[in-house]
This record gives C-alpha cells, sequence and structure tokens, in this order.
C-alpha cells in the first residue's frame, strides 16, 4: 500500500492559527472566565477557592513528575493549568481540598502525562480525573446535598437529578431562561449557560476550538432529545432543558473539542460531535447516570482514532489501493 | 542438580515473575486483587495447580505424542483445578463463594498452560517441579502486593485490618475495575524502573 | 498407524486416570461440601427462624424421599423434645431459583417464620425479599390451611411494589413446602418422635 515512502506527508492537523501552546491555552482560560467568575459570584469564596487549588495543584503535579520522569519541565505553557482549571469547573463549590488534589494529580498524571504529556492524550485529561472522582467519591458529586447549606432564591435543586428523582414534571421548575442565566444548582463552571456560551463562541471566532465540533454535539443533543420526547413526552425530557443543564454546554465548548482527543477532519468532526450529544442524551435518558456527560466524552475519545481515519484520498494514489 | 534447581525456582520470583515481568495470567490478576485474602487465596489455588501439573506433565514428556500434547495438558490442568476446587467448597468455604467463577476458570490460565508447554514438556520432573514452585509463589506474591495496593486505598484495609483513621474515605475507585488496570500499570511500571537500575 | 494408535491410547488413559481421580475426590468431599453449603448459606436462616430452641437444628436433622426427591428436615427442639421443622422450599423467580427456608411448628401446624437463603433477583427490588424481612415476616403465624399467595391471586400476602415476580416465587416456594410437609405428615411425625426418645 505504501510503496512511495520517500515523501510521506503525515495527516498531523494542519489547523494552525499561528500562536503558540501557551497562547492558545491563555485563550481558554479567558474564555473560561464568564463561567468561573459567575459561578465565584454564586458559590463564593470557597469556589474560588477549588478553582486556585485546582490550578495550583494541577500545576505542581505537572512540574513533579516531568521532575521524576526527567522530562523538560512545561509548566510555562498553561497546559497543567487549563486541566486543573477544567477538573475545578466540573467539581461542587463545597468539596474537601483533598479530592480537588486527588482529583488533578490523576487528571494530570493518569489523563495526561503516562501517555506521553501534552498532545499524546487519548482521553480529555480533566474528564478522567472528575470520572475517577465521582466513581470513588460520589456523595460529594450529588449536587443537592453538597449546596445543602446555601440558600438560594430559586429553585435549589440540581435540574438533572431532578429529572432522574421526580420525572418530567420537574422540568417545569426551571424555565430555559433562567438556566441559561446560571438559576441552577451544579458544579461552579457549568451552570452560567450564558457565560459559557460566550466563552465558547470567543474561542470559535478567535479559531481555538472548531466549530463543526461543537455545532454537532449541540445538533446531536437537540435531535436525540426531540425524538426522545416525541416518542413519549411524559418520561422524557425536551431538547432545551438537556442543553442548558449538567455538564452539557462545558462538554460542548471546552472538553469535546480539547486539540490531542478529537479529530482533525471535517466528517469525522461532525460524526464525533453527533456521538457525543447523542450518548449523553441516551445515558441520561436511559442509562443510570444522572448526568451521561462525562462517560459520553471518553466514549467518544475511544472512537475518535478510528473516525479520525476517513480523511481525503492522498494526491497521486489510484482507486485500487485506497 | 541441586544448583540447577535453586535457578529454576527463584527465576520466577524476580526475573521472569508472572504477571509483571511475563504479564501473562491477567484475568485473575485484574479479577480477584479486590483485597489481599482473595489475591493469595487466587495464588495458592494457582500454584498448586501449577506444581502438580507441571509434575505430571514432565513425568508423561516422553510418552505423550507431540500432535495431542495440548489436549493432554488440558486434561491434566482441568482434573487439577477441579480437585482444587472440590478442596476449597469442602475446606475454605467462604472463599469459594467470593473467589467463584474465577476457580475453574484456572484452566485456562496462560501461566500453567504456558508452563506446561515451555518448560514442563522439555524438562526433568525435579526442574519442572521447582519451576511451577517458583511461578507459582512469584504469582502468589504478585497477587498479594497487587491487592494490598487496591484494598488499601481501595477499601481502607489490610487483611480487614483498618489501616487509616476514622477519617479515611476510600478511594473506591481503586477496588472498580478499571482501578484493577491502572494499578496493575503503575506496578510495571514500578518494576521497570527498579530493573532499570 | 503406530502414532494414531499412541495418540488414542494416551488420551484415552490420560481421561480415564483423570476421571477415577475425580469422582475419588468427589466422593471423599462430598459430605463436607454439604456441611459447609448448610454452614454457610442455610445455617443463617434457620438460626433466624428457629432462634429459641436449645438444640442446634444443623445436627438434628433428618431426610426423606418424596417423588425421588431428597428432602432435607431441621428439627428445632424446646426441652429436648421436638418443636418445630425447618425445610427448603424453592420457587421460580426473575432470575432464576429462589430458596425459602420455611419454619412450621409441628404441633399447631402454623409457620414460624420463613427466610430467603438462595437467590439471584435484582438488587433493590427482587433482593429485597431477602434484605428487607418485612415483606417474609407477613408469614410468620399463618396456619398451613390458609392460600400461600399474593392478594392478587386471592391470597394472604402483600407483594413487594415493584418486585411483583419475586412475590410470587417466595410465595410458591412456600406453598411447595406446605403441600410438601401435609404429605409428608405422618412420615414427619415418626421421625419426629424417634428422635424425642
Amino acid at each position: 500500500m505504501h510503496k512511495q515512502n520517500k515523501f510521506t506527508v503525515s495527516h498531523a492537523p494542519f489547523w494552525h492559527d499561528g500562536d503558540s501552546i501557551g497562547e492558545t491555552n491563555k485563550n481558554i482560560m479567558v474564555a473560561a472566565l464568564p463561567a468561573i467568575v459567575f459561578g465565584v459570584f454564586q458559590f463564593g469564596m470557597a469556589a474560588l477557592g477549588v478553582i486556585c487549588l485546582a490550578i495550583s495543584s494541577a500545576m505542581a503535579w505537572e512540574a513533579l513528575f516531568q521532575f521524576i520522569s526527567k522530562r523538560s519541565i512545561q509548566i510555562g505553557d498553561y497546559n497543567a493549568a487549563v486541566i486543573g482549571m477544567l477538573t475545578g469547573m466540573m467539581l461542587p463549590a463545597t468539596v474537601p481540598w483533598w479530592v480537588v488534589i486527588v482529583g488533578t494529580l490523576v487528571s494530570v498524571v493518569l489523563g495526561q502525562q503516562v501517555f506521553g504529556g501534552i498532545g499524546a492524550n487519548p482521553f480529555n485529561p480533566a474528564v478522567i480525573g472528575i470520572a475517577v472522582l465521582s466513581v470513588s467519591w460520589g456523595t460529594y458529586f450529588d449536587f443537592d446535598a453538597a449546596l445543602l447549606s446555601y440558600e438560594f432564591d430559586f429553585t435549589a435543586l440540581a435540574p438533572l437529578g431532578a429529572l432522574d428523582h421526580q420525572g418530567v414534571a420537574a422540568t417545569e421548575l426551571f424555565s430555559t431562561q433562567s438556566l441559561l442565566m446560571g438559576n441552577q444548582v451544579g458544579a461552579i463552571g457549568s451552570v452560567f449557560g450564558l457565560g459559557l456560551i460566550i466563552g465558547g463562541l470567543y474561542l470559535i471566532l478567535r479559531g481555538y476550538i472548531r466549530w463543526e465540533i461543537s455545532v454537532a454535539y449541540i445538533a446531536g443533543i437537540i435531535i436525540t432529545a426531540a425524538l426522545f420526547q416525541m416518542s413519549n413526552p411524559e418520561a422524557y425530557a425536551g431538547p432545551m432543558f438537556h442543553l442548558f443543564t449538567g455538564y452539557t454546554l462545558l462538554a460542548v465548548f471546552f472538553l469535546a473539542p480539547e486539540s490531542s482527543s478529537s479529530p482533525v477532519n471535517l466528517i469525522p468532526m461532525l460524526i464525533y460531535g453527533i456521538m457525543g450529544g447523542v450518548m449523553t442524551i441516551l445515558i441520561r435518558n436511559i442509562g443510570a447516570y444522572a448526568d451521561g456527560t462525562l462517560y459520553a466524552i471518553l466514549i467518544i475519545n475511544l472512537i475518535n482514532p478510528v473516525i479520525d481515519m476517513i480523511r481525503p484520498k492522498a494526491l497521486g494514489k489510484g482507486v485500487n489501493n485506497a | 542438580m541441586a544448583q540447577s534447581m535453586v535457578k529454576e525456582f527463584t527465576k520466577g520470583l524476580w526475573a521472569e515473575i508472572p504477571p509483571f515481568r511475563l504479564v501473562l495470567g491477567l484475568c485473575p490478576v485484574l479479577a480477584v486483587t479486590k483485597s489481599v485474602e482473595n489475591g493469595i487465596g487466587m495464588g495458592i489455588a494457582t500454584t498448586f495447580v501449577l506444581v502438580c501439573s507441571n509434575f505430571l506433565v514432565s513425568l508423561l514428556r516422553n510418552i505423550i505424542p507431540t500432535k495431542v500434547r495440548i489436549a493432554c495438558f488440558i486434561v491434566i490442568i482441568a482434573t487439577f483445578v477441579t480437585v482444587v476446587e472440590l478442596m476449597m467448597q469442602a475446606y475454605t468455604y467462604p472463599l469459594f463463594l467470593k473467589l467463584g467463577i474465577f476457580i475453574p476458570l484456572i484452566v485456562v490460565n496462560c501461566i500453567v498452560l504456558g508452563r506446561a508447554e515451555a518448560f514442563a514438556f522439555k524438562n526433568a520432573p525435579h526442574l519442572a517441579i521447582a519451576d511451577g514452585l517458583g511461578m507459582g509463589i512469584g504469582f502468589t506474591l504478585s497477587l498479594g502486593a497487587l491487592g494490598a495496593v487496591r484494598e488499601c486505598l481501595g477499601s481502607g484495609t489490610i487483611l480487614g485490618n483498618a489501616v487509616f483513621g476514622p477519617g479515611f474515605q476510600p478511594f473506591t475507585f481503586m477496588v472498580e475495575a478499571p482501578g484493577a488496570f491502572v494499578c496493575l500499570g503503575l506496578m510495571l511500571c514500578l518494576m521497570n524502573l527498579i530493573g532499570k537500575k | 498407524m503406530r502414532e494414531m494408535i499412541s495418540m488414542v491410547v494416551v488420551l484415552t488413559v490420560l481421561s480415564a486416570f483423570s476421571g477415577g481421580m475425580l469422582a475419588a475426590v468427589r466422593t471423599g468431599t462430598q459430605d463436607k461440601i454439604e456441611n459447609q453449603v448448610l454452614k454457610f448459606q442455610k445455617a443463617p436462616a434457620i438460626k433466624k427462624i428457629l432462634s429459641n430452641v436449645s438444640n442446634d437444628p444443623l445436627q438434628d436433622r433428618f431426610k426423606l424421599t418424596d417423588n425421588d426427591q431428597e428432602i432435607t428436615f431441621f428439627v428445632g427442639k424446646v426441652d429436648n423434645k421436638p418443636q418445630a421443622v425447618v425445610l427448603e422450599g424453592k420457587g421460580k423467580g426473575y432470575g432464576g431459583d429462589v430458596g425459602l427456608m420455611v419454619g412450621i411448628d409441628i404441633e399447631t401446624d402454623a409457620v414460624i417464620g420463613v427466610w430467603v437463603t438462595t437467590h439471584s433477583e435484582t438488587p433493590g427490588l427482587g433482593s429485597r425479599a431477602k434484605d428487607n424481612p418485612d415483606f417474609v415476616s407477613q408469614f410468620s403465624g399463618l396456619g398451613l390451611d390458609k392460600v400461600f399467595a399474593v392478594k392478587n391471586d386471592g391470597g394472604e400476602i402483600d407483594a413487594m411494589s415493584g418486585a411483583t415476580i419475586t412475590s410470587k416465587a417466595v410465595c410458591m416456594a412456600a406453598k411447595q413446602v406446605q403441600e410438601l410437609y401435609l404429605r409428608l405428615k405422618p412420615e414427619i411425625q415418626k421421625q419426629t418422635q424417634q428422635m424425642a426418645n
């Protein structure tokens, strides 16, 4: 098949905007700011503490691991900081300090460094960390219980938890508008839908993430949720409810388009995004978990290498040996 | 003669320690190491099967026709595994309840068949016993070590005794199936680090 | 041809040897295994049912045959006088057979208590029959002339919500025991009188 290996051209990402890794990561952090600031505003100083601890411990773990494994220390490219920040954004504000530290250890070391560091991770590192944490200490991820001591001037129920326990009638407690404005109980960085959308649009317009993945993800969610709702409106919630609750928007703009675990060509990107949306809704509606986003992301990360093989035919290759 | 027996025995303890160096027999390694007790129980059962089958295969190595050797090995191994299963039911029933389906699965454990094919079929009985015993003890120790790490982190106990204070909240991930893979990977990494020096 | 014959002979002899060995081990351990199963699976249930007897019901047991089936009866004595018998019935549940220990007072012919032993029902739904005593305690004190069935089927028992099939399985097991007991009553009395002496 590969008879001419003199002029091998790799299919590595050609999408390059001229920025450095550090610049990209800084912009991702800027894009996440609205959601984080709102989270701190809503959940108080504890939320700020969780985010700061997550970022700093992630950077420390990365530096420590690179020192032990005798790699060059790349703390200056903000890569660990972004992983730590995303990990922190998916945690509730009341989580104990040691859960944050274990989470960033798993995210940075098991999620990324053991695979060879930046660009070599098959999964989104932050999602690995949160998945391991939620398997181990699920009680801290029960947002209703975790945020019991707070007093809100809106329905103090985690929307997806309410959907799981009380059925579809619970969705009437949450109007789309209030969900969008962050009037819901949840993780620090995932409650403020509008902020996440603004951040995501910023990243798309600046070219740091590919719009195809985000749009396909949203399309996957809307189509699947609408189909479910059409089949039985009394058992399944509508698309808008799913879109603005849980980790969905965080996944759409920050987790799914992570550069090394997502595809690079048009058709694979569309498949990748739609699969993510479909899996999210399937796990929420049929599976045992209230919020399937984490596992949906891990599953699409898994199929990424396979669908990424759908790529334009190389120049000079005949049909026979394609 | 004694020297070569010692050599065959010790290689299974470190240089060719089955799950970490040969990376064989991973099904029980991953599945039953939720606790030290389970790991060591499984290891001892495997050791017994390994020694007996190695000895018998080595005794019969000139009689067994090459063409049907695998069938013969499986008959021998399956016999001893069933003996172990019945013995466990009769004497250590609680352990049998915990290990459950994994005892019959020793039949298809790569180490047992692998040692019969690669070693016992070509060597004298006394060497085969030494090899089986070494491999078995190495396997038991690995399972025990892996079980200790997983039990310690995942349930906060060693052999059922609490090792941390009451404030410790178990890292449940370690006793789940994915935790087994991660833990095995980290142990392999550690073994390679030590071996390098 | 020679090779063919040797292959056949070796495999046959080996299989025969292994079969013989397994048969020997099985016969040797059979009683022990039965005791272990009694001790770890049935004993807790029997102890719960016969909580105030003065003897060890596991020791005082006898067997009767009914339709080629061997049934074990455990006898509970108060002041050295047989007071109750416990026997196991099976009903078809959602995930397989549900085993139910039923204790019957031999003087009043009423149920003392029942307890689920082995089952493979859905955790959290059908498994409540074993984990939550509220359901099975409905049987306590019912006379054997009553109908052991859920209320929908014209019986006395409230089914567990969400676990109708398991509820029916438990009732079926109880009914099986009821029929068995009434059919074998003369023989049971003969046996218990022997024990009293």
